[in-house]
């Protein structure tokens, strides 16, 4: 049986090669899917997420993990064919209308979907009714909203305001985050979570949902 | 006889001990957005933002973009304006490549943002690196002149020789954009480093042009964050700043970073460069780092302008918070020297203006140096 603690390690430190090499050896000795996903991938991606959080990795880090992971995936693709990949909830996300800056975004998307969950990524300048018009239609455990600028940090006021008049705003966990946002501001609009960083989001999000 | 706002800044700047703090405020975004939707304050409709910063009392930072422009040869260079898109498209023979930018002020943010970068695949790095190699720069002296005289000796006017960023930073976020910047580099590292290289040079005509202005502090790079750029900082930052500031110190002039980003593993960094002026430091809440670490962390050789950042002129933050934030940060500072008061990096469009006021009379109050603990 392969050892998926390597696998895990592989992720880690992003090397892509190892981690396809190392997923291929799992599935082809017969372990499951599902335990090579969450005992060898992403377990590897929560470590990156801590070490990211800690300090001791950056974004270069992340993002190697991240290519590493999506090639690790697409060894077990005909395996999950039928079952899909297992996910612990689901999240629209998006950085708000006016706003043109994404890579905070991407990140806490990256390390979302690399941790288990089911991530709609709506990219970048997205207006208040797209935001309502996907929650609508997805039904996600959680929205999560990114802001580089104090200008447009306003918007997630609006968003969530624009949540309550459509009645939706029970149905789903608002998590704001972004360079000038603070918990402080988090708490002042009325969303129900706050996070520094991606590595952060992945507790966060996991703390929303109770699991 | 009593220094001018722009004569205390630029005596901060270059490491003079001063009797009180300077201030160099700074609200385009502010003003921006309310001028462009009608909802500046009565008393100040139709007054220039130079002059609500008077008005107020504070001493002046204004934006200016560049003293050079670009000129190309050997190329054709189309542009396509379809608000607020502009599109961008460079006919080489060796190949064509586009970027598309926004550019709108009415919301508050003076510069271009990309929608879509130069570089989209391996095939653009001959076109980018042909694109730099035949720009070249020419002076543009006579706006920024005109925006100095109009500031006067109540403030600056900051501004750079060819942009806001150095080379490694142009490359990394206008050219390929940071995600795509750190898989070329790890994939393909000697393009890169081929590029940064190009666009180094054109950086270098650039100077040699702007340095016949005579403007006092060249900003030379701007926007960092701890996480993005701290791991490839020592390597492809640094040397270009220690270049550009013997360049410029030789000449006389002053060196500064727009570092209004998330600092934390930077700053020990920041020693090296040789860049007098850390602007828009923006400490706790906003970021991880305190003023107090700030100080210690840049240690006594920089000058810090900025400490107030920008969350704190929001509403949800009350004048006595206000007032007890600026008076713990100047005890954070003390002595207080080497220390010009300014915004992390801005006042938000739903801030208070009468807050920068507020922090004149603070100074007025707290702000004698040396500052007593």
């Amino acid at each position: 049986m392969a050892d998926i603690s390597l696998l895990a390690q592989a992720i880690d430190r992003g090397d892509m090669e190892k981690a396809v090499a190392l997923t291929r050896a799992a599935a082809a000795s017969g372990a499951n899917p599902k335990d090579i996903i969450a005992k060898g991938l992403q377990a590897g991606m929560a470590s990156v997420g801590e070490k990211f959080s800690s300090g001791e990795y950056f974004l270069p880090d992340m993002l190697m993990a991240a290519r590493a992971l999506k090639a690790a995936l697409e060894v077990l693709k005909p395996m999950l064919e039928k079952t899909g990949i297992p996910t612990i909830g689901r999240v629209v996300i998006g950085t708000v209308e006016g706003d043109m800056h994404d890579i905070g975004k991407n990140v806490v998307a990256t390390f979302l979907s690399g941790n288990g969950f089911e991530v709609f990524d709506l990219g970048l300048n997205v207006p208040v009714q797209k935001f309502v018009d996907e929650v609508k239609e997805k039904k996600p455990d959680i929205l999560g909203m990114s802001a580089l600028l104090t200008t447009t940090m306003p918007v997630f006021s609006k968003v969530i305001k624009a949540l309550e008049q459509g009645g939706l705003r029970s149905s789903v966990k608002v998590i704001v985050g972004g360079a000038p946002v603070t918990q402080d501001y988090a708490n002042y609009i009325g969303a129900d979570g706050y996070a520094h960083d991606g590595g952060r989001a992945v507790p966060e999000c996991r703390k929303l949902l109770g699991k | 006889m009593a220094l001018t706002p722009k004569q205390q800044i630029l005596a901060a700047a270059r490491g003079q001990k001063l009797d009180k703090l300077p201030f160099g405020a700074r609200i385009d975004v502010w003003y921006n957005y309310h001028s462009a939707h009608g909802t500046l304050p009565d008393k100040y409709k139709g007054w220039s933002q130079v002059d609500i910063l008077r008005d107020q009392g504070a001493g002046v930072e204004v934006r200016f973009f560049a003293v050079t422009r670009e000129e190309y040869r050997d190329m054709e260079v189309v542009e396509t304006n379809d608000p607020p898109y502009i599109t961008t498209e460079y006919r080489t023979p060796v190949g064509t490549v586009a970027k598309k930018e926004v550019f709108d002020t009415s919301e508050g943010p003076w510069i271009k943002y990309e929608m879509e970068k130069l570089f989209k695949s391996e095939k653009d790095y001959p076109v980018i690196k042909y694109v730099m190699e035949h720009t070249g720069a020419v002076a543009n002296f006579e706006p920024y002149y005109k925006l100095r005289e109009e500031v006067g000796e109540d403030g600056m006017v900051m501004t750079a020789a060819g942009g806001l960023w150095s080379p490694v930073q142009r490359v990394m976020r206008e050219i390929i954009g940071y995600e795509q910047f750190f898989y070329e580099l790890a994939d393909r590292p000697a393009r890169v480093e081929e590029m940064i290289e190009a666009v180094k040079d054109l950086e270098r005509r650039k100077l040699r042009v702007g340095i016949e202005c005579d403007l006092e502090i060249f900003n030379i790079c701007a926007n960092w964050s701890d996480d993005i750029q701290t791991p490839v900082f020592r390597k492809y930052f640094i040397p270009w700043f220690q270049e550009v500031s013997e360049f410029l110190h030789a000449r006389g002039r002053l060196v500064m970073a727009h570092t209004d980003g998330e600092m934390r593993r930077l700053n020990r960094m920041f020693r090296e460069t040789g860049i007098d002026i850390a602007e828009a430091i923006t400490p706790a809440p906003q970021t991880l780092v305190s003023m107090k670490e700030f100080r210690e962390q840049l240690g006594d050789g920089a000058t810090i302008w900025g400490g107030i950042p920008s969350i704190l002129f929001e509403p949800m933050y009350s004048d006595a918070d206000f007032d007890a934030y600026i008076k713990n940060m100047f005890k954070e500072m003390a002595p207080g020297y080497r220390f010009i008061v300014g915004m992390g990096d801005n006042v938000p469009f739903d801030g208070d203006i009468n807050r920068v006021g507020r922090v004149v009379e603070l100074i007025d109050k707290y702000g004698r140096l040396p500052i007593q603990v």
